[in-house]
């Protein structure tokens, strides 16, 4: 018992810290996620938004049919009633496309190709027939027509630049001070804030953009609500706020709202939040997912005798041992996971680095330089490459460059600090490789 | 086909809440076979820009609904801490013996299925990213282009990626329940065979320890040697106690996989 206690105590050590350091800076946000948007210069034309818009509408209705009930706050059905609109007004389909593929579509005789293939085809000959909205499809051309003529050296940028493109601002249209984001650039800043002190982490609130109700900024949308992320330092918060109005039934989320005083939060979050902490202390299930799979009451019957066979408590101890289980390896997973990542993208990066070493020094043509440039991009190399990454194709060059012939004067001091930072590159990924288990073998297998 | 075969069957022992919530692989991988095959070279920019709408969308799937999640078990959380705490009180001043046993029995239960639930959503943010790698290596594979790299870099800053939260309210859930549930000694391991089975026999369709094994069994089965590996390919799974987790649906009359 008393080791319990202890245990309850330091719980709640962990959680109490001060509600009132929470400032959150949404206002920032805005600055730093409008600015990337503003760079790329999208017009955002009524004609390309309502293109590009019908996706989410296409996705929700045939990929993911069921997930609008069970997501509380985002999809607006009237959003999507709207959508199925726009596609019968259409342009006409190209004669020759729309011909091969509705033969891709009756072979296929599959419902969810379909949709990929018509959103295709609009999205295709829209430019040929309207050319209003041309400007946004443009200039996305721009960005990887530049890409694919490897004219950008600087690939971290050209992603920005690519997300960005198809990520329309929003927050130009709707005239909302609320930060209204798209989803993939709002959780940026939250990232790389969250490598800095824990406690900024906490405080920080993301409030995700939802698009698709931003994308008919008519009357039948409904009033945005952006999602943004708890915390338990929030949740406690929360929930003094609550006591102090008199408990969940009678605390009013306006009320919670002023108490919490905390900047960016909005009444929708409070009012969602409320809701939820009503549900989970009236039906103390674990989440509706557990409520979901409550079974019938025979059945349950049956359960509960064969389970007495085994005992509750030796059921539930295998049961936690198996998640524990689960737990464990997905950490292990993700960790290396990050790792693998971590280490492309550094290979990646030298790679750059070394081009544009060989380009500043003019360029001068040796059979060194060109092996080591040639698998740069893989845009001048066919996809037939084997499915070889571009850190397999530089280890071949690697020792291909190793054993070369003799280089010219210039060269060779630059060759050679090449090949030695490669080398490096190499040893790290090996020991990387060996410590997360891999053979020796797959190693030789690699640079055969 | 063998990662979406399993992502597939993962998805089918899934929640019935969870199910559409998943990526959607396979329509991915037809979008890629239409862009390589039907589309002159000349509109792959546009066809690019469509598959990274594409990816998006799901993405922001994934964050609506992780993020959905993260919130309910962090009530959760507190409300268990809450009810321990006044069982426990309870219990100190004058309860009986039987109420503290019952309710503590009710307590047991929930938290380990929160523990589960929890753990099971770590596991869905994993899949999901395991399924994006891949389906931007085939991208890449089968257009020649260059789009994983600096795309997975976005993925990895993700909120349905970032389970820092979600990790750690796992491991204190798994402490109180080291507490809570009393330690017993280790059982040998064929009767352990013959619970596990029992256990996922007589368990609620869906239930979490079924999904749980199927998790781990996918997990292990994805990271079998593949015929694409590369240097962004994970290494096999050492699954502890390997032979006894795949010995429950040997035993059980209903396959898991």
């Amino acid at each position: 018992m008393p080791s319990s206690f202890l245990a309850l105590t330091s719980f709640k050590d962990k959680y109490s810290t001060s509600p009132s350091s929470f400032q959150v800076s949404s206002g920032r946000e805005v600055m730093e996620n409008s600015a990337p948007l503003q760079e790329s210069s999208l017009a955002p034309s009524n004609g390309t938004l309502g293109n590009s818009s019908l996706s989410p509408s296409i996705v929700t209705d045939h990929m993911c049919a069921s997930a609008l009930p069970h997501v509380q706050h985002s999809h607006n059905p009237a959003f999507i009633s709207q959508s199925s609109r726009d596609l019968a007004s259409l342009p006409p389909l190209d004669a020759s496309f729309s011909q091969s593929t509705a033969s891709l579509i009756r072979t296929q005789g599959n419902k969810d190709v379909s949709w990929s293939l018509d959103r295709l085809q609009m999205f295709l000959d829209l430019p040929e027939n309207t050319p209003a909205p041309n400007q946004l499809v443009e200039s996305s051309t721009g960005v990887l027509a530049s890409e694919d003529h490897n004219k950008k050296t600087n690939w971290q940028e050209w992603a920005d630049d690519l997300i960005n493109v198809v990520d329309p601002d929003w927050s130009k249209i709707l005239d909302n001070t609320n930060v209204l984001n798209p989803r993939v650039e709002v959780p940026k800043p939250s990232g790389d804030i969250s490598k800095q002190q824990p406690q900024f982490h906490q405080n920080q609130l993301v409030p995700h953009g939802e698009f698709s109700s931003h994308a008919y900024p008519s009357s039948t949308a409904p009033p945005t609500k952006p999602r943004m992320r708890w915390t338990p330092e929030l949740h406690e918060a929360f929930l003094e706020a609550v006591n102090q109005l008199g408990g969940s039934e009678r605390a009013t989320p306006k009320g919670i709202l002023k108490l919490m005083n905390v900047e960016g939060l909005t009444i929708y979050h409070v009012k969602s939040h409320l809701q939820k902490y009503r549900t989970a202390r009236y039906m103390p299930e674990t989440s509706e997912g557990t409520s979901e799979k409550r079974i019938t009451s025979i059945e349950e019957m049956k359960s509960i005798d064969l389970k007495t066979s085994i005992g509750i408590t030796e059921a539930l101890r295998l049961q936690v041992e198996v998640q524990k289980q689960l737990h464990e390896q997905l950490e292990i997973q993700r960790n290396l996971q990050l790792r693998i990542e971590e280490q492309g993208r550094y290979l990646q990066m030298m790679f750059e680095k070394q081009k544009k070493v060989e380009d500043e020094k003019g360029g001068v043509p040796s059979s060194a330089s060109d092996d080591l440039l040639a698998p740069l991009p893989g845009s001048k190399h066919p996809p037939c490459n084997n499915g070889k990454s571009d850190s397999e194709a530089l280890e071949q060059d690697h020792s291909r460059t190793g054993i070369g012939p003799g280089n010219a004067g210039t060269n060779e001091d630059k060759s050679s600090s090449g090949v030695s930072t490669k080398q490096k590159m190499l040893e790290t990924e090996s020991t990387v490789h060996d410590e997360s288990g891999f053979s020796v073998s797959k190693r030789a297998r690699t640079e055969k | 086909m063998k990662f979406g075969k399993r992502l597939k069957q993962q998805i089918e022992e899934t929640f019935p809440t969870w199910r559409d919530q998943f990526l959607c692989y396979k329509e991915l991988k037809k979008l890629i076979k239409l862009i390589s095959s039907a589309l002159p070279p000349t509109k792959y920019g546009k066809a690019k820009a469509e598959f990274v709408y594409m990816l998006n969308n799901e993405i922001n799937k994934f964050n609506v609904f992780f993020m959905e999640q993260e919130e309910d078990f962090i009530i959760c959380h507190k409300e268990l801490q809450q009810r321990i705490k006044t069982v426990m009180d309870k219990w100190s001043s004058n309860g009986s013996r039987t109420e503290y046993t019952d309710e503590m029995a009710e307590i047991r239960n929930d938290i380990v299925d929160f523990h589960g639930e929890m753990v099971l959503l770590e596991n869905y943010s994993n899949i999901n990213f395991t399924g994006l790698a891949k389906i931007l290596k085939k991208y890449d594979k089968r257009t020649g282009g260059l789009l994983r790299l600096p795309f997975i870099q976005k993925v990895l800053k993700q909120p349905f990626f970032t389970i820092d939260l979600v990790s750690k309210l796992v491991k204190e859930c798994g402490n109180i329940i080291d507490e809570v549930l009393f330690p017993i000694e280790e059982d040998k391991e064929e009767t352990k065979e013959q619970k596990g089975a029992i256990m996922v026999a007589t368990e609620p369709v869906k239930g979490i320890f079924r999904n749980t094994v199927v998790a781990l069994l996918t997990m292990e089965e994805i990271r079998r040697v593949s015929s694409t590996k590369d240097h962004f390919s994970l290494p096999p799974l050492n699954l502890p106690h390997s032979h006894l987790i795949h010995s429950f649906q040997l035993n059980s009359p209903i396959p898991i996989l």
